[in-house]
């Protein structure tokens, strides 16, 4: 059986960082539906396909980042042969030019590539939320005989931030290009790939080590074959702020939720020891998501709260993400809003943005 | 291995044989308990709050959920360098092999395991307790008395004395009499099951007990009187908090409720010393655009597509549509599907209520649905 190891970038900056997304936390880092964390989808893809080597190519503020994951203990990955291993990463990754893959961090890595002893690497970022078994991907990757496949999934109308692969007119992998139109083969940033044939590459291209991996494959796809391969399922780009908040609030649709949440193939968290949610006499909650430490007195609709909120009686929270620890006093109207952990919203008060103008709350104070 | 001060025993090979059929398959300190807990998790959780590190798990009947949960204790942080969690279940000699007959008789043969981590104190616990404890608290107690044993009490109200063991102390909590069950009772101090004893005169008593063959080999019944005649220094820790040791479904579905209402009578939300528990990783649960729910406790994982009132819903439960759930304890996994009633009801871990069934009623027992039963249309 084929040894397959996990690379996963987390280093690299959007093209509309905001408060919420990247302003205070690696992307990686996002809290997201409550109680994850968006690098909690890849990791767990990695891990339910049997891997146990994990690398993290980490940025500059990892702080978040270390806190979360820690030596890998809720995923599995606290082991004596393989495991988890944050990986130094260059400062700023790709500012703001969409690429996911520098080639400078994996260069700057090989010693983990040559140690994991590996054939194949899926390399991933961590901008999406999707949950599948890898093991199909790279099958299907040995199966073709390419040197790298691309994995892509049909892109919705608001993809502006997402990657798309370029094909020529036969249909041949030509390259990846910054922002995908409706309909378009998006980028998941996900691919796999030889180790061998990575370290080759490397070898090649490393007096362009400042360029994305695609970047610097593109004048030499005559000799590296690409392929690509195109997912089917639910997939959630999240990049910005605006498609944060209209993901999430997409996922109150419990047959979305049943594409990311699967008996078979867990997303894995970081445990924290908090009790059932409670609501409490004359508490009001549709359409909602609720996570566990949560207490509810008041009125939820259409919205995500996340670990350790408090809704006080009389409160209304609607159309909205509380990410965790938030608590909302008697009375304040809380409506199309973000508010980010550790704030507490006073009596009678009202924070209201609109579907197009999500009001964003930053992280207040432990 | 290096020496401890204090280690913990604790007792979790009971049968619960009164919860029937939540105890058919499982062991009692493995039972769901108040959501996403198991029983066994306020006993771990108050010895990692203590910080008593090595804890001995006196296991026997039905043990696979019960060694499976506990793993190497790493839930409860009791996975450090030193102790961490050891599973005693009974084990076979050169001179054969005996079940653990009595609570007395399950330490004495793992007197063994006690020596080997030479503590100068044994901490005996049971494990299908319900309660909050700072056991550091009660050694400092059993310290400052330079007690032998030391006892946790607590006052129950006179006219359910008869019904526990019952000590007697002086003025300064030094126990003079010990009754098992006392018709009269003089005191209304009933003992918690819970004992710290200087390690070397527990190993020097069990090993004496052994040898006496009219012994039933029970701390209550047996060790203590003894030590009580032969002049020690027993004394009480008093203990004033909530603690329930949820013998029967009544008791058990009641103590579930308890943890309902603004003011619940158990708060589970005490950060200071949280209740640990070796959860499966779920997402949020979802309340669906009709649902309604009313003073319940909800973990992750559910569905809630109907009305839950006054109720304890555990991790991954499916509550259907033009469903009504109403005081009851619906326990991991549960599913009650569209158009049912349950009411005054515990469903067991997966069992299934099927569509347009009700289940309970107010005016009977509370009803009982065991670990993966299906409950069809007939039985109800």
């Amino acid at each position: 059986m084929a040894k397959v190891v996990g690379l996963i970038t987390t280093n690299y900056s959007t093209h509309h960082p905001s408060q919420f997304v990247e302003g205070v936390r690696p992307v990686a880092a996002t809290p997201v539906l409550g109680r994850y964390r968006m690098i909690d989808f890849t990791l767990s893809n990695m891990v339910n396909a049997g891997l146990s080597t994990i690398g993290l190519i980490m940025p500059d503020n990892y702080r978040p980042v270390i806190d979360h994951v820690g030596a890998g203990k809720d995923w599995g990955l606290d082991r004596k042969n393989g495991g988890l291993f944050p990986l130094p990463g260059s400062s700023f990754g790709m500012s703001r030019v969409g690429g996911r893959f520098l080639i400078r961090d994996f260069e700057a890595n090989r010693d983990f590539l040559r140690r994991s002893k590996s054939d194949y690497v899926i390399v991933s970022g961590c901008d999406f939320l999707y949950t599948t078994d890898l093991k199909k991907i790279v099958d299907a990757h040995i199966a073709s005989g390419d040197d790298i496949t691309v994995v892509t999934y049909r892109a919705n109308e608001d993809s502006e931030d997402v990657n798309a692969v370029v094909k020529d007119d036969k249909g041949a992998f030509a390259g990846i290009k910054t922002g995908s139109a409706f309909g378009d083969a998006a980028f998941m940033d996900l691919f796999v790939i030889g180790t061998q044939k990575l370290e080759e590459l490397l070898g090649w291209y490393r007096d362009v080590d400042h360029l994305d991996l695609f970047d610097a494959l593109k004048e030499d796809l005559d000799e590296v074959r690409v392929g690509t391969y195109d997912y089917e399922g639910y997939v959630a780009p999240i990049f910005s702020k605006e498609a944060y908040f209209k993901r999430s609030m997409e996922l109150l649709d419990p047959a979305l939720q049943e594409q990311l949440f699967t008996n078979d193939l867990p997303v894995m968290t970081k445990a924290h020891d908090t009790t059932p949610a409670k609501y409490e006499p004359g508490a009001h909650v549709a359409n909602s998501l609720v996570s566990s430490g949560t207490k509810i007195y008041g009125t939820v609709k259409n919205s995500i709260i996340g670990r350790a909120c408090v809704i006080e009686p009389g409160a209304t929270v609607t159309n909205a993400i509380l990410v965790r620890s938030v608590t909302v006093k008697a009375g304040a109207h809380i409506e199309n809003a973000i508010i980010d952990r550790n704030n507490e919203i006073a009596a009678g008060t009202v924070l209201r943005g609109t579907s197009d103008a999500v009001l964003v709350l930053p992280k207040g104070n432990d | 291995m290096s020496k401890k001060e204090c280690l913990a025993m604790l007792l979790a090979g009971g049968q619960g044989s009164r919860l029937k059929a939540l105890t058919s398959e499982v062991a009692k300190p493995a039972v769901s308990f108040g959501g996403k807990f198991r029983i066994i998790d306020f006993a771990l959780s108050n010895c990692a709050n203590s910080g008593i590190t090595t804890v001995g798990v006196l296991t026997q009947y039905r043990p696979y959920l019960l060694h499976s949960y506990i793993g190497s204790g790493e839930a409860w942080n009791l996975d450090g360098r030193s102790g961490g969690v050891s599973i005693l279940p009974p084990f076979a000699t050169q001179s054969g092999g005996a079940w653990y007959e009595g609570t007395a008789d399950a330490v004495t043969q793992n007197l063994g395991y006690i020596e080997q981590n030479d503590p100068d104190y044994v901490l005996i616990l049971s494990g299908d307790q319900l309660y909050r404890m700072d056991y550091n608290d009660m050694l400092e107690n059993h310290k400052r008395h330079n007690a032998d044993l030391t006892i946790a009490v607590m006052p129950v109200p006179w006219e359910e004395a008869p019904r526990f063991g019952i000590l007697t102390t002086d003025d300064d909590e030094r126990i003079l009499k010990f009754t098992e069950k006392p018709a009269h009772p003089d005191s209304n101090l009933a003992s918690m099951g819970i004992y710290i004893f200087n390690a070397d005169l527990l190993v020097e008593t069990l090993k004496e007990d052994a040898k006496d063959p009219n012994s039933e080999h029970d701390f209550g019944k047996n060790i203590i009187p003894k030590l009580l005649d032969a002049g020690k220094r027993l004394y009480t820790y008093r203990f004033e908090g909530f603690w329930r040791d949820v013998g029967t479904i009544a008791s058990y579905h009641e103590t579930n409720m308890e943890l309902l209402g603004s003011e619940p009578a158990f708060d589970l939300y005490d950060q200071e010393s949280p209740i640990m528990s070796n959860t499966v990783p779920m997402p949020p649960h979802y309340v669906g655009p009709d649902a309604s729910i009313d003073d319940c406790l909800v973990d992750n994982g559910c569905r809630i597509l109907g009305q839950v009132r006054h109720s304890v819903i555990s991790a991954g439960v499916y509550v259907g549509p033009h469903t009504i759930v109403e005081d009851s304890v619906l326990l991991p996994g549960a599913r009650v599907m569209e158009g049912c009633r349950v009411v005054n009801a515990i469903l067991g871990e997966r069992a299934v209520v099927e569509k347009n069934v009700d289940f309970g009623s107010k005016d009977a027992d509370t009803a009982v649905a065991g670990n993966d039963a299906v409950i069809t249309k007939g039985e109800e």
